[in-house]
């Protein structure tokens, strides 16, 4: 039978679990060095295979790492020049990027045609200019270019024969088949700009893996699936965010069946609302922002509340404001401000630190509006259950009111709801049940668990996803993320059932291009979009847009203590 | 990046829904423009915002239009939501939640007139008109509006819809009817005796382009608009007049529309026609919506523009001609010498063929006109519509004006009982904005009361 190790490198310790079929047989935990992430990970990792028998069998490692979060939060990826072929539109000043964008002449229309070739010679000249100024990556992304992948190709091909110094390029194509020029250019350029830091990590990882007779090795994703360690070298930008990720997938690994619920994590500064929505957390539509970039990495769907067990508290005599700043820790353990901690402290709810200095705190609060201590930190309590049901409302509102194109969506109105709260974080058992009863919802809180977010990355399996674009009438089928692009050779029995299953087999073989063995019964198709198009009266072909992916899969994780 | 404007864009492309499979007016329209959208990232900017559209309901459109027999039998469910549509992107702006709003969906309206048999030019449910008539209701009846229709064919239905009310100022700049349906949309259709003046047609020579439309802009539109003072200004923005379009014989770009635009300042905009759906809708649309926000469009080019030879000097000469007769029709509306053009009599009086060419009704109209000193006076009108099938539908219609006048409100009540007492009207309806719509049918006693 094999082992799974689950190691998550948070921002101070890094834990990690040992699974045999779904059962934790062990944790271990290492201080983690933000100045070199790997020494905890081998520490952790070390300790836990000690207690392996010699003669174990397969062992995967499963690893969430803040490495590409850190790197893209503080700025550390490679300066990355990104030479993008803009054609007509929104002008590039107005992207609201700042990146350095190096536009080439050229366009590829909304069908994917081109209507105008690229300039290679404006190209050679922007690429020496590129070279002398010091950029060391590049990514090369087009308007349109999912449609038409021959514009980005073709500049790779000439970097490598006249530049090759500059290589390897990120291609905007293959990271997403999404239409969204902006966010397929700083996924790209974010992508390019890690990618070195990447391949080091995958180094270091690969030797572990060598002296630890590993079998395979996972990285965690922000969309909760993982990918091979190898076959994150050109995508390093999909582990961004994995984090959130291993929390709630951790959730759901030690959770009974969750249906329809809002998870909410409260921490010291801030709350973290996700959903589950019909059995399965619910992603981002478009994909992870990540300091302020919008990119089209997929990821699980997460808002965050300034408000949290140690927000700064306000009361003016008639109402108490909570947050969004946190000004130090609570005071009962000697911080500055009053907070909500201090609130449930009072109360006698909770034992941290000094109980006196908490109601001194209130006290010093309440005297000039003649509240008594416990009073107001009832009130207190009470505000912080009113702040986070009104902010959970708000996203649920907001998301039932994505727009949709069909006039059967408009008429179904399916509607997200809860109809369970998840409370999750060290201050969830004094919140969460004030929330619950705001928001009129049964509740329930995971227990504390250390390893959660360990569990959590070991639970993720390898996913992948393609789009795949066929146009009967310009007698194409692409699939970009995998470079291809083949002739429909016979347009008029290309149906749905063929793009059914051209989208399978994509899927299939991305997996195995990934270090991934699926079958067809692991694909889904997660969206189909036909249009018939006609010109003059006359129907002149069909487009079919579908996504798939490989399903993504959570077990269940038991723990015995 | 420059300070934006926020706007809400209300994007509905009808993606399951076509008048017929090979229709201009089919699934496909609007999805080059979606793709368009998407790629330039539009609704990433901080901006602009999507917004679903709500679904209107039959109190929403008997307040506008009579719809024969009724709403449910000549509306579907796409017309509900387009007009919804509408009605959220005028919402948007009358509560403040955005500065501007894009009602980008279909079917289109403007064809839709206030009596309705069928579908005219592909238009059932006038979603302009459904959307003023909301907010009117909102505002107690005190609100004035300013369409600018730009689309290629004459906004006849919009014009019928507000032949006669003083606090909607409609204008239409069109492909000369004499060459494109409907055909109406003349220099001399100024309104009823109510609001003589508020519909202004300036009809556009084939070949007409972008200088020819900013020229009527600049030297009629916005000074009409600046005198008339509305507290909307909508643009029904359909988008036919394209060089591409392969239906029309304008040659107006992406650069034209989104200048226009610019100029109008409109508070809501809404598409209408528009059937180039892969060379005019995917760049016009994003021109108008960087225009709307407050961005340069100045990239916003079609891959197909060349350079058009330079127009026949006549086509130039026959707008400025037209310009600057409504210039004089409009500074001296309120001198005229309104019994000239009415008659003296108690009632204007007129009659009309009306054809229906989606659906291939036929029908004749005769109209009274109360001339009111008090308000813009009530209207009866004698419908009479022959279906392709054979069958003909007859019926009756009283019209109260918003702030009708007492007498007023007296005489079509007694005139709705007359014709209520005629055996060959199979329906005779009573339409009191902001209060009720009554229909007494022959066949059906029970009848339909929707109250305002």
């Amino acid at each position: 039978m094999s082992y799974v190790v689950g190691i998550d490198v948070g921002g101070t310790n890094t834990y990690g679990v040992l699974l045999k079929n779904g059962t934790v047989l062990m944790t271990a935990k290492a201080a983690t060095d933000p100045d070199d992430l790997h020494s905890g990970t081998t520490q952790v990792l070390a300790s836990i295979l000690k207690s392996l028998p010699k003669s174990a069998a397969e062992i995967e490692l499963h690893l969430s790492t803040t490495l590409t979060t850190n790197a893209v939060v503080q700025g550390k990826g490679l300066p990355t020049a990104a030479i993008v072929i803009p054609g007509p539109g929104l002008r590039c000043e107005d992207l609201g990027l700042n990146f350095k964008l190096f536009p080439v002449t050229g366009y590829i229309d909304h069908r994917g045609r081109e209507q105008a070739a690229l300039d290679y010679g404006q190209l050679r000249a922007i690429l020496s200019r590129i070279k002398q100024s010091g950029y060391r990556a590049v990514a090369v992304i087009g308007k349109f270019s999912p449609r038409n992948l021959q514009h980005e190709l073709a500049i790779e091909k000439l970097i490598a024969a006249e530049f090759p110094e500059l290589l390897p390029v990120t291609l905007g194509h293959r990271l997403s088949g999404r239409l969204n020029f902006p966010r397929r250019i700083v996924t790209s350029v974010l992508n390019a700009g890690i990618a070195q830091l990447q391949a080091e990590f995958i180094r270091m990882v690969q030797e572990v893996k060598d002296r630890y007779h590993l079998d395979r090795v996972y990285l965690l994703k922000a969309d909760g699936g993982s990918v091979d360690l190898e076959a994150s070298l050109h995508r390093p930008i999909e582990t961004i965010l994995s984090g959130p990720a291993a929390s709630l997938m951790g959730a759901q690994a030690l959770s009974e069946q969750i249906e329809d619920a809002v998870v909410i994590d409260i921490g010291g500064t801030t709350t973290e609302i996700s959903l589950f929505y019909r059995g399965e957390p619910l992603a981002e539509r478009d994909g992870a922002v990540i300091a302020g970039y919008a990119t089209l990495v997929p990821a699980l769907f997460s808002r965050s509340i300034g408000l949290g067990g140690d927000s700064a508290v306000d009361y003016d005599g008639r109402e108490v404001t909570i947050g969004p700043r946190r000004e130090g820790p609570p005071a009962a353990l000697g911080g500055p401000r009053l907070t909500p901690t201090d609130a449930v402290v009072a109360l006698g709810a909770a034992d941290i630190g000094e109980k006196e200095r908490a109601r001194r705190a209130l006290e010093k609060m309440g005297a000039s509006f003649d509240i008594d201590p416990s009073a107001l930190a009832e009130r207190i309590v009470t505000a912080f259950a009113q702040k986070a049901a009104a902010a959970i409302d708000d996203i649920f509102i907001a998301l039932n009111r994505r727009p949709v194109y069909t006039v059967s969506q408009v008429l179904a109105a399916e509607h997200l709801k809860a109809d369970l709260i998840i409370g999750m974080g060290g201050p969830a058992v004094f919140f969460i049940p004030k929330i619950a009863q705001q928001m009129k919802l049964p509740y329930r809180i995971l227990p504390y668990h250390e390893a959660a977010n360990a569990i959590g990355a070991a639970a993720g399996r390898p996913t992948v996803s393609i789009t795949l674009r066929a146009d009967t009438a310009l007698g194409q089928l692409v699939v970009p993320e995998l470079d291809y692009v083949t002739p429909i050779s016979r347009p008029l029995f290309f149906d749905l059932q063929a793009a059914r299953r051209e989208a399978v087999a994509g899927t299939i073989s991305y997996a195995q291009r990934m270090g991934t063995q699926v079958t067809p019964a692991d694909i889904e198709i997660t969206g189909e979009e036909v249009f018939n198009m006609v010109r003059g009266f006359r129907t002149v072909g069909k487009q079919y847009t579908l996504t798939a992916q490989v399903k993504p899969r959570v077990q269940q994780v038991s723990y015995n203590q | 990046m420059s300070i934006m404007t926020q706007v809400g864009l209300v994007f509905f492309p009808a993606f399951d829904w076509a008048i017929s499979p090979d229709h201009p007016e089919r699934e496909e329209r609007l999805l080059y423009t979606r793709d368009q959208i998407m790629e330039e990232g539009l609704f990433d900017l901080p901006g602009i915002t999507e917004f679903r559209p709500e679904v209107a309901s039959f109190q929403h459109i008997v307040r506008t239009q009579i719809c024969v027999p009724s709403v449910e039998k000549v509306a579907t469910k796409p017309h509900l939501i387009a007009a919804g549509g509408t009605i959220t992107a005028g919402e948007l702006v009358t509560s403040g939640k955005t500065r501007r709003a894009f009602a980008l969906l279909r079917p289109p309206g403007h064809h839709g007139m206030r009596i309705v048999h069928g579908s005219r030019g592909f238009c059932t449910i006038n979603n302009e008109a459904v959307m003023i008539e909301y907010l009117r209701k909102l505002k107690g009846g005190n609100l004035r509006c300013a369409i600018v229709d730009t689309d290629a064919h004459h906004a006849d239905g919009t014009q019928d819809i507000y032949y006669n009310d003083p606090d909607v100022l409609h204008i239409s700049i069109h492909q000369d009817g004499k060459t494109l349906y409907p055909g109406t949309g003349a220099v001399d259709e100024l309104g009823g005796p109510g609001a003589y003046g508020l519909t202004l047609n300036l009809p556009l020579p084939p070949g007409s382009g972008d200088a020819e439309l900013l020229y009527v802009t600049e030297h009629l539109v916005l000074p009409v608009l600046r005198e008339f003072q509305p507290d909307l200004i909508i643009n029904a923005a359909g988008q036919d007049n394209h060089f591409s379009d392969p239906l029309t014989n304008m040659q107006i770009t992406a650069q034209g529309y989104a200048r226009l635009t610019e100029l109008l300042a409109p508070d809501i905009v809404v598409l209408e026609g528009g059937y180039s759906i892969e060379g005019a809708l995917p760049y016009v649309n994003v021109g108008i919506i960087l225009a709307l926000a407050g961005l340069d469009y100045s990239g916003v080019i079609e891959p197909e523009l060349e350079e058009y030879p330079s127009k026949n000097r006549s086509v130039r000469e026959e707008v400025v001609r037209n310009v600057a007769y409504l210039q004089s029709v409009w500074s001296r509306r309120q001198e005229q010498d309104l019994d000239q053009i009415f008659g003296e009599k108690n009632y204007f009086l007129r009659e009309r063929y009306i054809f229906y060419d989606t659906d291939d009704i036929t029908e004749f109209q005769a109209e009274a006109v109360k001339r009111c000193s008090a308000c813009s006076g009530y209207r009866r009108v004698y419908s009479q519509a022959e279906h392709h099938n054979g069958r003909v539908t007859k019926i009756g219609a009283v019209l109260l004006p918003w702030q009708a006048c007492r007498s007023c409100r007296r005489a079509a009540e007694e005139t709705c009982r007359q014709l209520e007492a005629e055996e060959e009207l199979d329906h005779v309806y009573l339409q009191d904005p902001g209060c009720i719509h009554r229909r007494t049918s022959k066949n059906d006693e029970r009848g339909e009361i929707i109250g305002g």
